[in-house]
């Protein structure tokens, strides 16, 4: 880029727009880049015993979680879209969808039920012990473990790798399957050396989102007392009032956040190849006899895992306790959630069209500028968290002479206790959910539309207003329903930076099962995997209804 | 007066080497209608959207009216040059009903006045019973003679036409040219006019211009009436 073709950005695409998106990325960069300098600092001493002590072992664990999180949701992703895309067997159409219904729980959901149904009063050693007369090892049925996070976790994000995959198989694959089959390769054969290494970029693809949502997580790790740098930076801003060395703990998770983008790119590269644009859509192999009913198991046993058991069982505990909790305060709750999600949501999407709307031109910059909308959603919830807080306080302290001369006291907390801070932490972390969605509306209908409307005499704003939001609805819909969806569900970022009293059903279910009222915990719970479901059930919809 | 007039344009893409369009230079008095004719890939369509205003060129300066829309320091906005296009796809809005798309672009006309010339527009293209249908509802000859109607609709002082007859039979084809060409000399409306067919070319344009393939100088004098210039 040479001064020249930036003074011809200005003269042709520079306008109102740009100017919002710049504003939009900068509220984005803004407590990013706090944390980021935060390394440069002068540190405290805390921050040499925690280095010595804990790091290490933080970092281990986090790794271990990752690595073992990711392998096994890439091998069970993949396997489960390969069978489901390229064979028929019975419930094969039941199964294409239930199996993305575990993406509807949030671990944390998860950790809690199943370690209460593997407790010693839970169901399972219950049954055991007044059924069969069996007493189990308890020390066999112990989930709060690394191992355990690592099942919840493959068991409840294989989706994201699923999703991915199967989409890919369904229409890229045809030809290369059939020219296996051809040649005679036997079906584990053409898994092993042609799926595979075909899907690659979409098992990193989904493997990436699981490894984000694995670092980014607080409830199960917290809840099965696993030491990672997440848990860590809640314990020094909390435990400690260790601000400095929170932050500091966050700048080291980003470094590793940092490094896993540079491996995904490293990995999804190398081999490119050549998709055609018009593939056939997979025809599928009928599976009979043995292979049929091992299919059918096989997606059994994860499906009842995976949704139907945690359901069932958080069912049967909301019936204990519904009169207990479904009363005014849980109203009140429900209603702050909706709230606050949709104020959010809003204001995401608002962002996201405003900025879509300017990168899509293609222009220079815009790229820069679509990678800084999105970058919140690589980022864990608790290091934006961390950002937004301190970029807060340091606000407040700038305009305490402000606040003073408005009579409000001396250095009061406003906005670091305000509300604002939970959406602007919600706004950073999501913006990438609403802004792909947007972006793919403006891809379909490209420039055309907008193109000829402005040959007709209109605007940039106008134009929007009657060609392009029109014509991009029915994605700006699905937008909103993805964004809200991961809102409700988030809980690291609601829990630090929700304000006082403030509470919304992911972090009130997390507070019930942390204070082990289990029970109490079930119907929040359930109306967060109701809001997720009603979403993904929309999206079959609109699923079909381009289909046809 | 010059309705238009080109000097040294050049242009490429953005990540590219090669200029699709380089030192053209190139004008046209008021009421003339140009061909342009070139091979596929030779840079046509980029001329139009240059002249339009949806791409900005890289060096040169381009001129409509006498005053300058593109330069070493001016850009003037697409919706602010006056200049109509029939796209190459036609783009006609989805979402709105074929009397819409045509009332879209005359918002600066008086309201009255409105309605008679979309009667006026759909009685030129013969499509006066197809104003409810929406362009999904249309042929592709159909869509393309909606499309003209909505670019002719405000009268603009210039009129870019990107192949506006590659989807008509050879019956409408010659119908419409001819009245086409009534209609832009009515109105002394100065037109260009992306083609593929000679024919067009003889039964419309005053003059036309060839686009080569890159590296290659050609010109190429296609019909008596004028000479043709360029190209690259
Ligand atoms: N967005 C783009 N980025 C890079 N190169 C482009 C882009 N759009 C067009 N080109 C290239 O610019 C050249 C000119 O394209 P243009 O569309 O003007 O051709 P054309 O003469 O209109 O062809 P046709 O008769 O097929 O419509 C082509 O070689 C094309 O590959
Ligand atoms: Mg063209």
């Amino acid at each position: 880029m040479n001064t020249e073709s930036v003074k011809q950005f200005f003269r042709k695409d520079f306008n109102g727009w740009w100017l919002v998106s710049l504003m939009g990325a900068a509220m984005i960069l803004l407590p990013i880049l706090f944390i980021f300098f935060s390394i440069f600092q002068e540190p405290n001493e805390n921050w040499f015993q925690i280095r010595e002590y804990l790091l290490k072992n933080y970092a281990a664990n986090t790794i271990i979680l990752v690595v073992l999180t990711g392998v096994l949701t890439a091998a069970s992703g993949v396997s489960l879209a390969w069978l489901i895309a390229a064979y028929d067997f019975p419930m094969r159409r039941f199964f294409s969808w239930g199996l993305i219904l575990p993406l509807a729980i949030p671990p944390y959901i998860a950790a809690y039920t199943y370690r209460t149904m593997l407790s010693y009063t839970g169901v399972v050693q219950v049954t055991l012990r007044n059924q069969f007369d069996y007493l189990i090892n308890p020390e066999w049925l112990s989930i709060s473990s690394l191992r355990g996070a690592v099942f919840i976790f493959t068991l409840f994000l294989f989706p994201y790798v699923y999703i991915i995959c199967r989409a890919f198989l369904e229409n890229q694959s045809s030809s290369f399957l059939e020219n296996a089959r051809l040649l005679g390769r036997k079906p584990f054969s053409i898994f092993v050396r042609i799926i595979l290494p075909l899907s690659r970029p979409a098992i990193v693809a989904g493997a990436v989102l699981v490894i984000y949502e694995v670092l980014s997580d607080y409830g199960v790790t917290s809840y099965f007392g696993i030491h990672t740098i997440t848990t860590a930076i809640f314990q020094t801003w909390f435990g400690m009032y260790d601000a400095d060395s929170a932050m500091r703990l966050a700048a080291w998770l980003m470094v590793i956040i940092v490094g896993l983008f540079f491996i995904e790119k490293l990995l999804r590269q190398g081999r490119r190849y050549n998709i055609s644009s018009k593939a056939r859509p997979l025809v599928r192999q009928k599976l009979k006899g043995f292979p049929a009913a091992a299919a059918v198991i096989y997606c059994s046993v994860i499906f009842l895992l995976g949704f139907f058991i945690p359901v069932v069982q958080l069912l049967a505990w909301s019936r204990l306790t519904f009169t207990k909790v479904w009363n005014d305060t849980f109203f009140t709750l429900l209603n702050q959630t909706v709230f606050v999600g949709m104020l959010s949501t809003a204001l995401i999407l608002l962002f996201a069209v405003i900025i879509a709307n300017v990168t899509r031109s293609h222009s220079s910059g815009a790229y820069i500028l679509s990678k800084l909308a999105t970058t919140g959603y690589s980022i864990p919830g608790a290091i934006i968290a961390i950002g937004v807080l301190a970029l807060f306080i340091e606000l407040d302290s700038l305009l305490a002479p402000f606040y003073s001369y408005m009579g409000w006291g001396k250095a009061p907390l406003i906005l670091s206790l305000s509300l604002a801070m939970l959406v602007i932490g919600y706004t950073i972390r999501f913006m990438a959910t609403g802004f792909n969605a947007v972006e793919i509306g403006f891809e379909k209908i490209g420039t055309k539309y907008t193109e000829a409307s402005r040959m007709l005499g209109f605007g940039v704003t106008k134009t929007f207003f009657k060609i392009d939001l029109p014509l991009i609805k029915g994605a700006l819909f699905s937008g909103f329903i993805l964004t809200f969806v991961e809102i409700i569900k988030e809980l690291p970022l609601a829990l630090l930076l929700r304000p006082f009293n403030f509470d919304t059903l992911a972090t009130k279910t997390y507070q019930y099962a942390k204070d082990e009222m289990i029970f109490e915990a079930s119907i929040p719970s359930l109306m967060i995997i109701i809001i997720s479901v009603l979403s993904v059930a929309v999206f079959q919809m609109i699923d079909k209804k381009v289909k046809k | 007066m010059k309705i238009i007039s080109i000097h040294n344009l050049t242009f490429s893409f953005p990540k590219t080497s090669i200029p699709v369009i380089e030192d053209f230079s190139f004008s046209m008095g008021e009421g003339e209608i140009v061909g342009i004719l070139g091979q596929s890939g030779s840079g046509k369509s980029t001329l139009l959207r240059l002249i339009s205003g949806l791409e900005i060129p890289k060096a040169g300066s381009i001129k409509i009216a006498g005053s300058e829309v593109a330069g070493k320091k001016t850009f003037v906005q697409p919706e602010d040059r006056g200049v109509g296009m029939v796209f190459q796809d036609y783009a006609l809005f989805p979402h709105m009903s074929v009397k819409e798309n045509l009332l879209f672009g005359l918002s600066r006309l008086l309201r009255k006045e409105r309605n008679p010339r979309v009667q006026e527009m759909l009685e030129l293209v013969q499509m006066t019973d197809f104003e409810k249908r929406y362009p999904h509802q249309l042929s592709g000859g159909q869509q393309q003679r909606i499309a003209l109607a909505r670019a002719l609709a405000p009268k603009p002082k210039l009129l870019l036409m990107d192949e506006p007859f590659s989807n008509l039979d050879a019956n409408l084809k010659g119908s419409i040219r001819n009245e086409l060409r009534e209609i832009l000399k009515r109105a002394n409306m100065t037109c260009m006019m992306v083609t593929h067919d000679k024919e067009d070319v003889e039964a419309i344009c005053d003059r036309s211009i060839v686009f080569g393939k890159h590296g290659e100088k050609q010109s190429e004098v296609l019909d008596n009436e004028s000479s043709l210039t360029y190209v690259r």
